[in-house]
């Protein structure tokens, strides 16, 4: 067997949806022993599925399934001193807990690091948190949309020349995605500070500071010209655009001045490219309309994977707007084994996105399915903290596990 | 001269042959915590972001991009030109004191300039390396080019996301696949050193920036094998919240607004996730009745009358001011936020009192307000130590101090285009 880069690390998660719970699969698939904690009824990400054929089962749920293979999974009522105690066993026998609560639903939890750390110094605890652990929005409620509003992200996605259109969310949720991978990023740090001095400590990971350390150059056009960004203004440079081909979209996209030309010559040098209005990618850009209905009658006639083919090997940029069906046909993530199949006893078997990275020493591995609710209580308050049998009981039957 | 900065990293040294955002936005976290990040650059092909805007003033110069400062706070930059054999004898030197490599190049870029990583482990057996091309490293389309933009519909997300009634794909409006990949390969590495810490053992790393992104959207996939179908684009909405969007608000005095910003251009973000936050919201909007209204009293009866919900609050929002909307909101409990945009972001009163921003001396482009470091280790602060380097600003202390070059050797090695 390949060793495993984070064996030995056990990751106590209380997540619920997707940022704690996707830095602790990020963790778990590199072998970490990660303890999913989850509160009556379960993870709210066990409600939104997608599900088997449209019809909600807890067990079933698509976007559950997915972030939660890899780990154990233990019922516990966090909101009762008695769940908040057994919380603080687990974690003393842990190198790492994650939480995103936001600050006054840790409260309610007694997520306290000095509380926990007394029974743990080793622990590093880390917060992901929409707005922080202080500052004037502590407090605040949030939700994907509004943390890419707060983030700077909504305001700059949409399309040009469209100012009737609203600020745009992108698909699925993508801050808590990030704040996730950003809290994995801080989490290791800790962890490797903690070789050193064997201390743990608190983390404290701010998703709309994560989302506003990503706006590619919008940002810092303010501070470098005082130029505002929107979503609805001319791009500076074409073509980049998607265009209808006879059986899908692709996207057209000439950055540099030689992919403009393999591009022309690609369309067979026909003689508007000629014209001096669409010189260079500045002059494209101003004369956009007058160019998009040529590009758009030449492309029509072509399907998007030969398109994508005839533009690559003159090594012209374009790229196919993949649908799920074209990602889980493609040959070449085929080739890399991108997708692995996980059968879980209650979903049933399905395709899932696979390694994001290969270590070549320590590889990335699916173990094991998304636990159902509370499987490994048992296991893991009898077994891994020792409670008896008939106390086991009895938290069962008073509804803290 | 400002000190190196400490953190968890301190010692650790970083050979960064990576350029553009995805490796440099990788080598950003590694440098946040205190590693030694080494930029190797050359001004015979400059990096793509130092010659993108925004630059200070709108003057262009490769060392006053603010989308170059951004990402490469904290490190050092040296100007090395790999192809020639000195330059790269010289890399190999570097990556012997290093314990990390990170590059992005298409693959067999670093195996033809001698530094792929079965040459990089005879100078230096434990080093840790991590390719993040395109495609990956094998595969039959690993040879394809990947630029950050494509990365976006190639995942699927342009086929995901977008306007309702728009039949067309939309892009998300930042090359997201480059910050994604960034954040991952920065995971990987600190993983991989976590294990080399406890064993002794280098290794390779064989990153795909397409497959990085793909894991984004595990629902989607599901989604697609479960119901036969992917998800339907639903702009703003959200299949378990109502109202859940952007809406309309009052139009701002156009005196107040820099230039660029329409004065109808004001939205304010509302999620409701439970039908006591949408009865807030009825008591903020002061029309209370609303809430036990048939047509929108359960989550249900709100999503079958979604556009008349819709109307309904924007009828309120068109009265307010984002911000005021926002306090109101949230005091009562309901999830509201206005859009940002890049000046609101930098004024913003929660990330100025977070500690969100950084402002240091750049050489060239003076003190300009950064996005620092968006997590806090609160027994091991990080700081950003220095603002991002111009071209070759570390040459001296790299070729001089850690290499140990005589000063004829490096000015023999400039005068021939090697320290260029």
């Amino acid at each position: 067997m390949a060793p495993r880069a984070l064996e030995g690390l056990r990751v106590i998660e209380c997540g619920q949806m997707v940022a704690a719970s996707y830095m602790a699969k990020l963790m778990a698939d590199l072998g970490a022993d990660v303890i999913k904690v989850e509160e009556p009824p379960g993870d709210p990400a066990r409600k939104r599925g997608p599900f088997p054929d449209g019809v909600p089962h807890p067990e079933k749920s698509g976007l559950f399934l997915y972030l939660n293979c890899n780990k154990r999974g233990v019922t516990l009522d966090l909101k009762r001193p008695e769940g908040q105690e057994l919380l603080r066993r687990l974690v003393a026998q842990a190198d790492v807990l994650v939480h995103n609560y936001p600050p006054p639903e840790m409260e309610r939890r007694r997520l306290d690091y000095g509380w926990l750390a007394e029974a743990n110094p080793r622990l590093v605890m880390t917060s992901i948190t929409p707005f922080g652990l202080d500052g004037p929005y502590r407090d605040y409620k949030a939700h994907d949309i509004t943390v890419m509003a707060a983030g700077g992200w909504a305001w700059i996605n949409g399309w040009p020349g469209h100012p009737e259109e609203p600020p745009l969310k992108a698909y699925g949720q993508q801050t808590e995605y990030q704040a996730g991978a950003a809290a994995a990023v801080a989490t290791m740090g800790a962890l490797l500070a903690r070789q050193r001095d064997g201390r743990g400590q608190h983390v404290e990971v701010n998703a709309q500071a994560v989302v506003a350390s990503f706006l590619e150059m919008t940002y810092t056009a303010w501070p470098y010209m005082h130029v505002v960004s929107v979503r609805w203004g001319q791009r500076p440079i074409q073509p980049i655009d998607f265009f209808r081909c006879k059986d899908g979209w692709i996207f057209v996209l000439c950055v540099e001045e030689h992919q403009w030309k393999a591009f022309v010559e690609l369309m067979g040098n026909p003689e508007w490219a000629e014209w001096e209005i669409f010189k260079d990618r500045l002059s494209r850009a101003q004369n956009y309309d007058v160019l998009r209905p040529y590009l758009e009658e030449w492309v029509s006639n072509w399907t998007v994977d030969e398109l994508y083919r005839a533009a690559n090997e003159r090594r012209i940029p374009f790229a196919p707007a993949s649908t799920m069906g074209d990602l889980l046909r493609s040959d070449h993530l085929r080739a890399r084994g991108f997708f692995v199949t996980v059968d879980h006893p209650v979903a049933g078997r399905y395709e899932y996105p696979g390694a994001p990275y290969r270590p070549s020493l320590t590889p990335w591995e699916l173990r094991s399915p998304a636990p159902t609710l509370g499987q490994h209580n048992d296991e893991v308050f009898g077994g891994l903290l020792g409670i008896p049998r008939p106390e086991l009981e009895a938290l069962r039957a008073s509804g803290v596990i | 001269m400002a000190e190196h900065g400490k953190g968890p990293l301190t010692g650790i040294r970083v050979a960064d042959f990576s350029w553009v955002w995805a490796g440099p936005f990788c080598t950003l976290q590694l440098a946040h915590m205190g590693a030694e990040v080494i930029r190797v650059e050359t001004t015979k092909r400059i990096c793509v972001t130092r010659m993108l805007p925004p630059w200070a003033e709108g003057q262009p110069n490769p060392n006053t991009s603010g989308y170059f400062n951004q990402y490469n706070q904290g490190k050092r930059a040296i100007t090395l030109d790999l192809q020639t054999e000195d330059g790269q004898a010289l890399a190999k030197r570097l990556v012997g004191i290093s314990d990390i490599v990170v590059e992005n190049f298409a693959p067999g870029v670093m195996e033809r300039l001698g530094l792929g990583y079965e040459e990089l482990r005879k100078v230096k057996p434990d080093i840790i390396m991590i390719s993040m091309s395109g495609y990956g490293q094998t595969g039959p389309l690993r040879h394809y080019v990947a630029y950050g933009p494509a990365q976006v519909p190639m995942s699927g997300f342009s086929t995901l996301t977008g306007y309702r009634h728009w039949d067309q794909p939309m892009h998300v409006g930042l090359s997201y696949g480059d910050p994604n990949a960034g954040h991952h390969a920065a995971f990987a590495v600190l993983a991989a050193l976590w294990h080399r810490q406890r064993t002794g053992e280098g290794q390779y790393i064989d990153m795909s920036q397409w497959e990085s992104t793909i894991v984004l959207l595990g629902d989607a996939i599901l989604h697609q094998q479960m119901l036969g179908h992917q998800p339907p684009r639903l702009g703003n909405r959200d299949p378990h919240m109502a109202p859940h969007g952007f809406f309309r608000c009052r139009p701002a005095d156009p005196e107040s607004l820099p230039y660029g910003l329409l004065p109808e251009d004001r939205w304010v973000g509302i999620a409701c996730a439970s039908d006591e936050e949408w009865r807030a919201l009825c008591g903020v909007m002061g029309r209370p009745e609303l809430a036990d209204d048939p047509r929108f009293a359960t989550l249900e009866a709100r999503k079958r009358n979604e556009d008349e919900l819709e109307r309904v609050v924007e009828e309120w929002t068109l009265t307010q001011d984002p911000f005021e909307a926002t306090r109101k909101l949230q005091e009562a409990g309901v999830a509201a936020f206005p859009p940002l945009c890049n000046k609101e972001l930098a004024e913003d009163p929660g990330l100025n009192a977070w500690g969100a921003f950084v402002e240091k001396e750049h050489l060239v482009a003076g003190v300009r307000k950064h996005i620092g470091i968006p997590w806090k280790l609160h027994g091991t602060p990080c700081e950003v130590w220095r603002a991002a380097p111009v071209l070759g600003q570390d040459n001296d202390y790299v070729f001089r101090q850690l290499l140990g070059l005589s000063e004829q050797e490096v000015a023999a090695l400039k005068e021939r285009g090697v320290i260029a």
